[in-house]
């Protein structure tokens, strides 16, 4: 798993990465109450603005961690966007992307250098 | 996601070292540290709704104005009828400035024939203070500020059940009166006012009562409730909040609170502006809305009626109880419960209708 400076968490299996936000993002945002997701099919490039979590106190921007194709999203949050509070990195997970470039993976942060900014 | 700093000149209630110990999340509220929450705003709020809740409002402000000619003077600075009220009541109002801009939205307590005190926003502390003495010229009055005090609320259906236990006397404290009290020597005032819908009490009284009185209620099955709770809960009753609802340049009749101002009161400072904005066109209303879909309508978004901007929603969030998103707009032009309007959600446009307030109302 590699992580953003944004808060994002992706995993990869193959050339597709599951995308979410770190449980550290998902205390400091409290209670999620909607999530806008982002269409299927769509094209993104890395740091781009894709979704969209309210919750009981802001809204905040779900960035791309790397540029691709969006090919899922998860569904379920539409009506329980709180999965991610309480599985942020496991069922609460965003969206999915075939990535464009995988060079792109090696960019991202590590475990050790995600926390290394949150602590 | 700044990571939280407080400035050296943040203010800190007595009872900080609690909301810390509770696991609380402060955040930065009208220049104090605040809890803004403990468990979560979403299982705080209906602490409140369905049981009992605890809030620590020590950032807000307790005036006394004593004098022959405090009645005169606190009449005619608000909009809400003063004169002739019961000693023993409490009273919403709001106060204008000569222009009819907002200056605060209070409650005002009649202690005495000549003693009553009002208690203010925090945000508005200093402000209320200059504007009471300034518009005190000419009156016999005194004016003070309370030093070394906290308020606590305690609030929902089983509040009086848990203000029973410390103080016998709350069956006579009825909705909008109150009762001074002694407590271990020093003056208590117990008070059946809120900012909730959910019923319950407020106290007023020195930093060391309160901390115990906070101990107390704690060892109960009372439950700590922040900052973030208070917002939904008084956004569900379309309580205003100053700065949002009310402002400097948001009049009170055009506002929720609109129903303080009593045209029959002889004279108030600002009346002759709010009646010439009353009879003109340019008038603009608050109202309640419910979203129809998913997202927010968070304050400053626009609002429109037919692709054209009528106004901007004033204070926006999730209702917890109706489990949809609610918000007060302020907007130009008539409209009516049920109308069609829509919030432009960082550039999608979302349905959303006019709703009566209050939005939530408690199940008799």
């Amino acid at each position: 798993m590699k992580y953003t400076e944004s808060h994002e968490w992706i995993e990869l299996s193959g050339k597709i990465g599951i995308v979410g936000v770190t449980d550290y993002a998902q205390k400091e945002l409290g209670e999620i109450v909607y999530v806008e997701l982002p269409e299927k099919g769509r094209r993104v490039s890395s740091g781009e603005e894709v979704a969209v979590l309210e919750s009981t106190k802001a809204a905040a921007d779900i960035y791309s961690p790397v540029s691709g194709t969006i090919v899922e999203v998860n569904e379920r949050l539409k009506d329980n966007a709180q999965l991610i509070n309480e599985s942020p990195q496991g069922e609460g997970w965003v969206f999915k992307i075939a990535l464009d470039h995988l060079s792109e993976w090696d960019s991202l942060l590590d475990e050790k250098g995600y926390l290394a900014l949150v602590m | 996601m700044e990571p939280l700093s407080f400035g050296e000149d943040v203010r800190k209630t007595a009872l900080h070292s609690r909301h810390q110990a509770l696991g609380a999340k402060m955040v930065e509220f009208a220049g104090w540290e605040m809890p803004l929450q403990y468990k979560g705003i979403i299982p705080e709020h209906h602490a409140v709704r369905e049981r009992v809740g605890l809030f620590d409002v020590s950032h807000m402000g307790r005036v006394k104005v004593s004098g022959p000619d405090a009645e005169t003077l606190l009449d005619y600075l608000s909009t809400n009828l003063i004169t002739g009220k019961k000693i023993g009541s409490a009273t919403y109002t709001v106060w204008c400035h000569s222009e009819g801009g907002s200056v605060d939205d209070l409650i005002v307590y009649r202690e005495g024939e000549d003693r009553f005190f009002v208690v203010v926003n925090a945000s508005n502390r200093e402000k209320d203070l200059a504007h009471l003495i300034r518009e005190s010229s000419g009156y016999r009055v005194s004016i003070e500020a309370c030093k070394e005090e906290g308020i606590l609320a305690l609030q929902g259906p089983l509040a009086q059940n848990a203000m029973r236990t410390l103080f016998p006397d709350v069956e006579e404290v009825k909705p909008m009166t109150f009762l001074p009290l002694l407590y271990q020597g020093k003056e208590l005032i117990l008070s059946g006012t809120g900012y909730t819908g959910a019923g319950g009490y407020e106290l007023y009284g020195a930093i060391s009562s309160l901390i115990q009185i906070w101990d107390r209620f704690m060892a109960q099955v009372v439950e700590p409730v922040g900052l973030g709770a208070r917002d939904t809960l008084r956004l569900e009753m379309g309580f205003a909040l100053y700065g949002h609802e009310l402002s400097d340049t948001i009049s009170p009749n055009e506002s929720v609170s609109a129903w303080t101002v009593k045209w029959s009161k002889p004279d108030f400072l600002g009346k002759k502006r709010l009646a010439v904005l009353e009879q003109s066109s340019h008038k603009r209303q608050q109202l309640g809305i419910v979203l129809q879909e998913g997202g927010i309508g968070r304050e400053g978004y626009p609002v429109l009626k037919q692709g054209e901007i009528i106004g901007r929603v004033t204070s926006g969030t999730f209702s917890p109880s109706l489990r949809k998103a609610i918000a007060i707009i302020l907007v130009e032009g008539n409209f009516k419960e049920g109308d069609n309007l829509e919030v432009d959600i960082r550039g999608k446009r979302v349905a959303a209708e006019v709703a009566s307030l209050p939005f939530w109302r408690q199940k008799k």
